[in-house]
């Protein structure tokens, strides 16, 4: 069986248990790379620009760690992901992706490189040109693409229910990969704890336990609930969004929306807002976040900014200093509102 | 109204003459210095890039200076320039500052033509008619004295004479009211230049193109004067991008800018599949046909975390060895130094001069296409 590479960075978090069950319903192997770790890192720093963002010196680093043991890597080109009116892009980097790989990194298998691009072309065109290039055609690539959808619509029902990423994966894809009822994996998240608190930012590093340095597990042993954006539905988003405008980087649009539906919402008791150190998208919405949307009502809004120099220390102290925070703004405000 | 922008190399000139011809009064900022980006990176996020960081100090002083219009163009960008007019402007408000933003793009045609309704007399679409001309006019005059100002200086005798010779010619054409004056101070202008004096028998002047994120190439404050420089080592420049490029090619009215973009995109398209929405195209294709046309190496000058071009530094080291020509990437940031940026670059001239003896100049290289 051909043995197809996926890196466990950047858009893995999204479309993971999609692609999965596509190529394995192409007759593929699916091999994953292993978790960040410090040398995964490191290597993925050091084939990289320095100045570039921390996501994309980690994608380096899992596509490193794949290279000798597959026949091929499957990277991802995510051009537009939304249709709807108006040009929508994702961040360039995310476009230019596999160009980058395939120019600065020397040795590697052939790459699969999967174009997403809603607004030219839907994702069944995408994916019948890569079962075409498996040589599967009719029925069964339709039977593969049909399978695969179902598993991503399985995957994102778990997301919403609060389910964390590598959860939800395994939970959609240890019944068969698509006609079970993952859902049964869903824990009530909240409970517990006596602060809520929302993170939000990129999947791929709120949820890559190395470089968050366990964020969200960290705000629970300090006794808060936490809510990832993964958890406000897109129609949530949308209408918030109605308020904010003008902005054509999708993932930063769910991050303004979700950042303005936690900001409004009088149950939550902190945001954090947390960034990539040198991502560009971010360097503009969490001044758009911080300046538009929030306001004298709003909840305590802070602002992580995490990179591969960031030490387990650093982040702890923050978090704490931010749990501190609302828990003493709390004692201070006698009357508190009721909810 | 009081109208002020950013600074973008020389183009104040065509701009204030735009603003100006529609009855508004203009206000131009002082051109910006290290101490300008100092004041704007103290405003500004941190890791935003740098040209935010000096648009913001420049329109912090043209409030000081008494604008109360700012003007910037904004809108649907891939890139973070869409967002710099909206999150700056909100930047100054914060700080205090009162004023009326005119974010050309986001605001729709409509609203900025009508804008000066109540400051342009007589006909409005006359009244544009007659801006659009004279910016037309100005933007080809400075563009003239740009090209004319790099091909001498390598060559001058007296070090600095052609910048002051092009100093002087800029205000020449930055002062003219009228088109038959602008047309006059352009002669004025060149003959200001013809009169520099030349050490004609020098060598050959090396030449290296200069390419990279756009405000990095043409906005001296950002680049440490980087035209000059080379052009007082001796060195020919070629910049791939010019003000004039920058100011017309949003406009599409220029059919030789369109078809150079057209190019560029195909050339880079086996290296750069889709649009990334920076320059990536014009510095991928750009390296490309500096080596096909035996240019001696490639300058790329981005800013700190500028993302198409982080895409086209990691892409360009393949360019160098595939097509064989030395590039030399500087990345800037408010913390670079002027003397850390001279002497890279004198290494780097020094290299192309070794390797300029070692092989006849203007060699054609064969490459794939
Ligand atoms: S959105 Fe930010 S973090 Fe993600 S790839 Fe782009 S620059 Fe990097
Ligand atoms: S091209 Fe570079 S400098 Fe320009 S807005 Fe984009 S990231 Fe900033």
């Amino acid at each position: 069986m051909v043995k197809v590479g996926i890196p466990r960075a950047l858009s893995y978090y999204r479309y993971f248990p999609f692609w999965k069950s596509l190529l394995e319903g192409l007759g593929a192997e699916v091999v994953v790379s292993r978790h960040t770790g410090k040398h995964l890192l490191e290597d993925g720093v050091r084939h990289c620009v320095d100045d570039i963002c921390v996501p994309v010196k980690l994608f380096y680093g899992h596509v490193l760690d794949l290279v000798d043991k597959v026949d091929y890597l499957f990277i991802s080109r995510l051009v537009s992901v939304e249709k709807g009116e108006g040009d929508t892009y994702t961040c360039p980097k995310l476009i230019g992706l596999p160009d980058m790989i395939k120019s600065s990194l020397s040795g590697l298998p052939p790459i699969i490189d999967f174009v997403v691009d809603v607004q030219n072309m839907p994702l069944k065109s995408s994916a019948k040109r890569l079962a075409g290039s498996f040589g599967v055609t009719g029925a069964r690539a339709k039977r593969a693409l049909g399978g695969a959808l179902e598993v991503e619509r399985l995957y994102q029902a778990e997301l919403l229910n609060g389910v964390p990423p590598e959860e939800a994966i395994e939970a959609v894809l240890s019944n068969g990969g698509g006609n079970g009822s993952g859902s049964r994996a869903g824990p009530e998240r909240t409970g517990g704890g006596d602060l809520n608190i929302a993170l939000v930012g990129h999947e791929y590093l709120v949820f890559d336990p190395f470089i968050s340095n366990n964020l969200p597990r960290k705000l629970e042993r300090l006794g808060a609930n936490v809510s990832f954006i993964t958890q406000v539905p897109s129609a949530v988003v949308e209408e918030e969004l109605a308020r904010y405008p003008g902005i054509s980087w999708s993932y930063e649009k769910e991050l303004l929306g979700a950042a303005s539906h936690f900001l409004s919402r009088d149950d939550i008791d902190g945001v954090m807002l947390v960034i990539g150190f040198a991502c560009g998208p971010d360097s503009i919405i969490s001044e758009i976040i911080t300046r538009e949307v929030r306001t004298e009502k709003s909840p305590p809004l802070m602002t992580l900014v995490l990179d591969e120099h960031t030490g387990e220390a650093g982040v702890a102290t923050r978090v704490e200093a931010f749990v501190d925070l609302i828990r003493r703004s709390r004692t201070r405000t006698t009357a508190p509102d009721p909810n | 109204m009081k109208v002020s922008f950013p600074h973008m190399g020389n183009a104040y000139i065509a701009l204030s003459s735009l603003l100006s011809n529609l009855g508004a009064e203009v206000i131009v900022p002082p051109r910006p210095t290290r101490k300008t980006i100092d004041i704007g990176a103290l405003h500004a996020p941190e890791f935003v890039c740098l040209p935010f960081k000096v648009n913001l100090g420049d329109n912090l002083r043209s409030l000081q200076m008494g604008a109360d219009t700012l003007a910037m163009v904004s809108g649907m960008w891939a890139c973070r320039f869409g967002y710099y007019g909206r999150v700056q402007h909100q930047i100054l408000r914060d700080a205090g500052f009162e004023f009326d933003s005119i974010l050309l793009g986001r605001d729709g045609i409509g609203y900025v033509y009508n804008k000066f309704r109540p400051t342009v007399e007589g006909n409005l679409t006359l009244g544009w008619f007659r801006a659009f001309r004279h910016f037309k006019r100005k933007a080809e005059a400075v563009d003239k004295l740009e090209i004319k100002s790099r091909q001498i200086r390598p060559f001058e005798g007296r070090r600095g004479s052609t910048s002051r010779a092009l100093t002087e010619g800029l205000s020449l054409i930055h002062e003219a009211p009228s088109l038959e004056q602008i047309d006059a101070a352009l002669s004025g202008a060149l003959g200001l230049l013809e009169d520099v004096e030349l050490d004609r028998d020098r060598e050959e002047p090396l030449r290296i193109a200069v390419l990279g994120e756009i405000y990095a190439v043409l906005e001296p404050s950002l680049n440490f004067d980087i035209e000059r420089r080379l052009g007082e080592m001796g060195v020919m420049s070629y910049p791939v991008m010019s003000v004039y490029k920058w100011l017309f090619r949003p406009l599409k009215t220029d059919p030789r800018i369109t078809i150079d973009e057209y190019r560029a995109r195909r050339i880079a398209k086996p290296y750069i599949a889709y649009v990334l929405g920076g320059e990536e195209h014009q510095t991928i294709a750009g390296t490309i046909n500096a080596a096909r046309s035996g240019y001696d190496g490639v300058l790329h000058l981005y800013p700190f975390t500028c993302m198409p071009e982080n895409i086209c530094r990691t892409i360009l080291p393949r360019i160098e060895s595939e097509f064989d020509i030395p590039v030399l990437n500087l990345c800037l940031d408010e913390h670079a130094s002027p003397t850390g940026v001279a002497t890279r670059l004198e290494a780097f001239v020094d290299l192309l001069r070794q390797r300029r003896r070692k092989r006849p100049p203007a060699r054609i290289m064969k490459a794939r296409s």
